[in-house]
């Protein structure tokens, strides 16, 4: 039988029994000793820990008793970041703190199938925290609702905690392949092919957007104040992280039922992880004392774990490459059987024959701060000829190139700095009111540690890939692709301040092969 | 399952072909005992132990010196400069990429052929002020020992992962992807030095030791960046990809039915 998975705002009111029993369940886990590998702490920690910020929030006191080196070893600061692994460790996350939630659950005389919501901010009227976790009270008053945190500030820094839309989108669902490049083009689904990657430099497609962007919004705050969610070694802390990335691993299920999806990675490294290759293991503590070590491939089927949920319908709009192909001049029938051709073979890793090239890049490093920056990127005239090439060619049934914006060795000391990115807004104009102009919106999930050099991280910052193929073709369709230089609005949601020391040590554009 | 398999780019072969000619030079050099020129002749092997320094100079001008040292590092830092290569060829024009490429390797080879003086004269030295082999040995033995665990080692291997911004376009470009070479060879040098030096003190098993300081130099390159702190480092990764194929075959990991309540 499988546990199912539903809407947090569709369970039947703010306090559903679900929703009061995940309550009850992280009260239990709160009240652990931080060295018990079931304790809520210890479970955060298996996200990521830096114990003076955890101090500074107020989750390490002077009596805390650290766990064993070999438990700390074993499960700590385990999270994959900037990885193919992102989605398949988060998936076995998920299901060892599930676990553990209704393990005690049960033993507070709760139901046996009680199943983890999520938090689709997608839906109309649902970008709302959900009320019991904006609430310090209980439902009958009382105060110590352990699902609201103080130290969430959310987008606007005051406390009202929301998703904007306009800083969010499902664009990644749009990519066909799972694995992305690394080198400039697509950065996949699912993200690119690392080793055991606990903050690796490029994030994946869903990682960037909607993922790393809820964490900063949700989560709000700078680098003094800290919003728990904004930072990965504290957003495992906040009990609506877990809402949040039963969403995530929702919209894994949802891409996989997009036709031009091609699947998961078949490759041994992805299937076997990377303990297969002599770095850590995904190992989850679970109920009993009992430990859970997995692989990304056992993550891949969902039914098989005994799990489902209750909404994982694609988007109904068109497919992109559909649309796209209709925007360059091909006849709709003929878009549609295109399509479905380029779709490629459903167990393929499709990356191999894709290849990026740069096309243009500014000059010289940019500062990110108040409210925004600007640059300009040189095309080179060579491969900008060969963009338009293959877009006159979509027509005769070639496959056009897309073209990808990177925002290359992004530092930073602010984790939950979010912007958006523009291309080619009129002088004068509001970028908000270019909607058609936009590449995205970025979220600095885990760029301090990026920038310094701690960890696993050689200090180099986080590269973003943002899909502008849909600017670059309203150009080609307008007649103006014939132009020297994009100009790149970088437009922050907050103004920055200069010790958050944003840069973008380089602003670049790649055409991809398809 | 995926099709993966990518035919090599044919700068990796080129890459390939370097360090495996210059591996077989060195491998047949050894036959006719002229392996990198120091090494077989500044030695108790080779050499007698009271030779002069302005003679063992004599001996082994610095030309053949320098091309004796360059030959050994094409060898053993070919595969270390895969991955930066590739950086620089993954950010630059295509039609920039050759250039970007020689220009990063010239900055490279550029330090470590200074390197190659420092280390060559300290072992010159070394040589000429201690005849006795054994100790010199121990001596270089025991400096790469305590460099290897050093907080200052973990900051060479750290740096040697680092992929900075570069320039696309005219002179920024070619400034950058020299200096990208300079700095990275800086930190390899900074990484390794202290196995290269007892590595030319060996004698006629030179060629040996430079195979095993290649493994160790190139396994140990597969770790992560670590935060700087005394500790035993080395090339445990590949001893963990060994141990761990063995565990996941003898024992089965546990299942998620078997754990969950």
């Amino acid at each position: 039988m499988s546990t199912t998975r539903k809407n947090v705002w569709e369970l039947g009111g703010d306090w559903a029994d679900p929703i009061l029993w995940y309550a009850r369940g992280v009260k239990a886990m709160k009240s652990r000793a931080l060295k018990e590998p079931t304790a809520w702490r210890f479970y955060g920690a298996i996200h990521g820990f830096d114990q003076q910020m955890w101090q500074q929030v107020g989750y390490l006191g002077s009596t805390d008793e650290m766990p064993s080196r070999a438990d700390i070893k074993t499960y700590w600061q385990q999270c994959q970041h900037g990885s193919w692994y992102f989605l398949p460790w988060h998936r076995g996350y998920l299901i060892g703190f599930e676990a553990i939630i209704r393990d005690a659950v049960v033993q507070l005389g709760g139901p046996a199938g009680w199943a983890l919501p999520y938090w689709n901010y997608f839906k109309p009227n649902q970008n709302q925290l959900p009320p019991a976790f904006a609430s310090p009270d209980w439902p009958d008053g009382s105060g110590d609702n352990p699902l609201y945190v103080p130290q969430r500030y959310g987008p606007d820094n005051n406390g009202h905690v929301y998703v904007p839309m306009d800083q969010v989108d499902l664009n990644a669902l749009g990519d066909p392949d799972f694995i992305g490049a690394g080198s400039g083009g697509s950065q996949g689904f699912g993200g690119v092919n690392t080793g055991f990657s606990h903050g690796g430099r490029v994030h994946g497609g869903v990682e960037t957007q909607p993922h790393d962007n809820v964490h900063g919004l949700v989560g709000g705050g700078d680098d003094q104040t800290l919003g728990l969610m904004s930072w990965p070694d504290l957003a495992g802390l906040d009990p609506i992280f877990w809402l949040h990335h039963a969403n995530i691993d929702r919209l894994w299920e949802v891409w996989l039922r997009i036709p031009a999806s091609t699947g998961d990675p078949t490759t041994a490294n992805w299937v076997k992880g990377p303990a297969s290759v002599g770095q850590r293991a995904f190992v989850m503590p679970m109920p009993g004392g009992k430990s859970w070590t997995y692989t990304p491939g056992d993550m891949g089927d969902l039914s098989k774990l005994g799990y489902d949920y209750d909404d994982v319908t694609p988007p109904s709009a068109t497919p992109q490459m559909v649309a796209r192909l209709q925007r360059l001049g091909v006849p709709q029938a003929e878009a549609i059987a295109r399509s479905n051709a380029m779709a490629g073979p459903k167990t393929a890793d499709t990356t191999a024959d894709k290849t990026a090239e740069l096309l243009g890049a500014n000059q010289q490093s940019l500062s990110l701060t108040g409210a925004e920056a600007r640059t300009s990127v040189t095309l080179d005239t060579a491969v900008r000829a060969k963009v338009v090439t293959s877009f006159a060619a979509a027509a005769g049934g070639g496959a056009p190139d897309r073209v990808f914006l990177n925002l290359e060795n992004v530092r930073g000391l602010n984790d939950a700095t979010v912007f958006s990115v523009y291309i080619n807004v009129p002088d004068g104009d509001d970028p908000a009111s270019h909607p058609e102009l936009k590449a995205g919106s970025i979220a600095l999930f885990g760029v301090r540690k990026a920038t310094m050099t701690v960890d696993q991280q050689a200090g180099d910052g986080l590269t973003f890939v943002l899909d502008i193929t849909h600017i670059i073709d309203a150009l080609h369709v307008a007649g103006n692709l014939n132009v020297s230089q994009l100009h790149v609005r970088l437009v922050p949601r907050n103004p920055v301040p200069e010790s958050a020391q944003v840069s973008i040590g380089r602003i670049s554009v790649f055409r991809q092969n398809h | 399952m995926a099709n993966t398999a990518r035919r090599p780019e044919a700068w990796l072969v080129v890459l390939a072909s370097i360090g495996l000619g210059a591996w077989s030079m060195l491998a047949l050099g050894e036959s006719e005992l002229t392996l990198p020129a120091l090494c077989s002749a500044g030695t108790p092997w080779g050499t007698p132990p009271s030779l002069p320094l302005d003679l063992a100079l004599m001996l082994h001008s610095p030309a053949k010196l320098a091309a004796d040292w360059a030959l050994m590092v094409a060898a053993m830092m070919t595969p270390l400069l895969v991955a930066p290569l590739r950086h620089v060829r993954d950010r630059s024009f295509v039609r920039r990429r050759p250039r970007a490429t020689l220009l990063f390797i010239s900055g490279y080879a550029a330090v470590w052929m200074i390197a190659g003086v420092a280390l060559q004269a300290v072992a010159l030295a070394a040589l000429w002020a201690v005849p006795a082999p054994l100790p010199c040995l121990g001596v270089a033995a025991a400096a790469a020992s305590t460099w290897q665990v050093s907080p200052a080692k973990q900051w060479c291997l750290n740096r040697c992962h680092r992929q900075p911004q570069l320039a696309a376009f005219g002179a920024a470009a070619d400034r950058d992807a020299i200096v990208f070479g300079l700095t990275n060879g800086t930190s390899c040098a900074g990484a390794c030095w202290a196995l290269m030096l007892p590595m030319l003190l060996v004698g006629h098993a030179h060629l040996w030791a430079m195979i095993a300081v290649t493994l160790f130099v190139c396994a140990e390159r597969l770790e992560s960046p670590a935060p700087l702190a005394w500790r035993v480092r080395g090339a445990g990764k590949a001893l963990r990809i060994a141990a761990a194929q063995t565990r996941m075959r003898l024992a089965p990991q546990g299942r998620l039915r078997e754990v969950l309540p």
